[in-house]
């Protein structure tokens, strides 16, 4: 089952906090979208406004076309994964994941057998009858995951559900969870603070800041041209040069606001080709080998107290000292005029 | 040292267990006399004891009372203790001090403040004013052991389960108390305990039908007999009893 979610308004307040600040979003049916923002952004926050765990404050929240903003967590269409998975320690795996189904009044035949089959569906066949703490961390994700899966909700949400889980681990499950999802066609909302899961996984980010909803769009294009210079930092390391009236210490740059302005260049941006934005020549300061690239702090000699940081092409190292002759590409510059 | 640690364990031992001891002990005795020279073993006194339908009656009437109070107490404490973990409410901490309060307040004092209102309201002493008397002192107990066991865990869980549709009792019965059985265990065989043991409340508090603590009173008006040792063995044996009950029941499945 699958349903579109639709937020218009929102707004919470937790005390004198603006947790919330008028947030409207549409969600496709069977979209994969994440939350991504840092913590204390309110993506956790509006995830519980879709779960039904918070009533906002004000505005209206729509699955399925039907206005369910006051309806408790039990009476929607939606299940949690919960970051700390919470199972039910006293039951084994095919209680747990046949809980729902047994509240919706399935029978103990009917539900154990899809509970089997779930628990099959994220690889757990023939654990059924285990209990949660015989599971190593990774398994557990996968118990909550088929869960919340169990019962057969039109929206999933998921609350970093892979935050406790070590890196490799939770490459491997983001594929998973993407495979999973497109076999079950539900719509997943996913809350990560990890913007290369957030690149791995989704079909859709939402950037989120202070409570407010800073971008919204597919992950390249979040990435090349975000559209706030808090979007552009949070997605990927940035490179901010300071123009006014679109001129900056490396000449002219097309398209610039007038007044103060910030050019942002990607550290992949910056070549040592030629360019239509030329840096000129710079010295690096150090640099490190990272497999797939060369990260190197480099000083522009235009502007000596500027550190940019570029990604070269791998495997040489530039030694400290070394004058690289850098240039970027027009296309490649996001800029945004002064808040 | 080592040697003096060993000492002092046993002498700490000693002190608790002798006393124990030798009521066990001198309930085998042959003569009379509870006191030396040991001249058992004998079964008489248990016999006698068995035999006795006052001090039976009243052993059922403290096994009633026990369990009786111990299950409302036990509930009424989950109940307080789940509402004050689970939502803000005014004044929480002055409700809490409250309800720990009683702890404070000696047997006697609650004995006679309950036996005070229960003649003014024309209420007749039975067991069950004494059990309500026993409610009274081990709903703190209980309270305070489910309390702290309350965390986050539970919490977490019961909201997982009204996400997948559970509704309020089903959350308290299927995932909160199932997941505090440990405590729920634990606060039942302590009060358990704390109600056959008591004499107070339950001297002050019943009339006609007595529990054991209060009939071995009253055989002892009668002078030392080893017949009150066998059955203060026996209230001994039932104790620890429970307590191995309760270590295998509830205490095992921590691990």
């Amino acid at each position: 089952m699958t349903a579109p979610v639709m937020l218009e308004g929102v707004n919470h307040w937790f005390g004198g906090h603006h947790a919330l600040r008028d947030v409207a979003l549409q969600i496709g049916a069977g979209e994969y979208l994440t939350l991504l923002g840092p913590s204390g952004c309110g993506k956790t926050t509006l995830l519980s406004v879709l779960g039904g765990f918070v009533v906002p404050d004000a505005g209206r929240v729509l699955i399925g076309g039907q206005d369910v903003t006051g309806v408790p967590p039990a009476r929607r269409p939606t299940t949690t994964v919960f970051q700390d998975y919470a199972l039910f320690p006293h039951m084994t795996l095919r209680d747990n994941v046949a809980f729902g189904l047994r509240m919706g009044g399935v029978g103990r035949t009917e539900r154990h057998r899809r509970a089997e089959a779930q628990l099959a569906l994220v690889g757990l066949e023939g654990a059924a009858g285990k209990r949660p703490h015989e599971l190593s961390g990774g398994q557990r994700q996968r118990v909550a995951l088929a869960r919340a899966l169990a019962v057969g909700p039109e929206v999933l949400l998921l609350d970093e559900p892979l935050g406790a889980l070590d890196l490799k681990l939770r490459r491997a499950m983001q594929d998973e969870l993407k495979a999973i999802q497109r076999k079950v066609g539900t719509t997943f909302v996913h809350v990560t603070h990890d913007q290369e899961e957030a690149m791995a996984i989704a079909d859709r980010i939402v950037v989120m800041n202070a409570g407010r909803i800073e971008d919204d769009g597919p992950p390249s294009r979040v990435y090349l041209r975000p559209a706030t210079l808090f979007a552009a930092d949070f997605m990927g390391e940035m490179n901010h040069i300071p123009a006014l009236d679109g001129e900056t210490v490396f000449g002219r740059v097309p398209g610039a606001p007038p007044g103060r302005a910030t050019v942002c260049l990607r550290p992949e941006a910056l070549t040592t080709g030629p360019g239509d934005l030329r840096i000129g020549r710079a010295r690096v300061r150090d640099a490190a080998f990272f497999g797939a690239h060369v990260r190197a702090h480099v000083l522009p000699e235009a502007a000596p107290d500027m550190v940019l940081v570029a990604h070269l092409p791998p495997p040489r190292v530039p030694q400290p000292g070394e004058v690289l002759d850098l240039s970027a590409e027009a296309g490649s510059v996001c800029i945004f005029g002064a808040p | 040292m080592k040697v003096w640690s060993w000492v002092y364990l046993l002498a700490a031992f000693g002190f608790i267990y002798l006393p124990v001891a030798v009521l066990v002990l001198f309930s085998f005795q042959g003569g009379r006399l509870p006191v030396p020279p040991f001249d058992g073993p004998s079964l008489q006194w248990y016999a006698e004891v068995l035999a006795d339908r006052d001090l039976m009656a009243a052993l059922w009437n403290s096994a009633l009372v026990g369990a009786g109070s111990s299950v409302v107490a036990v509930t009424l404490g989950f109940l307080a203790a789940y509402g004050l973990a689970r939502f803000v409410l005014p004044g929480a901490v002055w409700v809490r001090a409250l309800l720990i309060a009683p702890m404070s307040v000696s047997y006697l004092i609650v004995g006679l403040g309950l036996l005070i209102v229960l003649t003014r309201a024309g209420l007749g002493l039975s067991l069950w004013t004494a059990a309500a008397g026993h409610v009274v002192i081990n709903l703190p107990l209980a309270f305070a052991i489910i309390y702290a066991a309350m965390g986050a865990q539970q919490q977490n869980a019961e909201r997982a389960a009204r996400d997948l549709g559970a509704d309020e009792v089903q959350v308290i019965w299927l995932v909160t108390v199932p997941m505090l059985a440990p405590a729920i265990g634990a606060a039942f065989f302590l009060a358990m305990t704390f109600s056959w043991d008591e004499f107070i409340i339950a001297f002050l508090l019943t009339r006609f039908d007595v529990t054991l603590p209060v009939e071995i009173w009253s055989t002892l008006q009668s002078g030392l007999s080893p017949k009150v040792n066998a059955v203060g063995s026996l209230v001994f044996l039932v104790s620890v009893g429970v307590v191995l009950l309760a270590e295998a029941l509830v205490f095992r499945r921590r691990r």
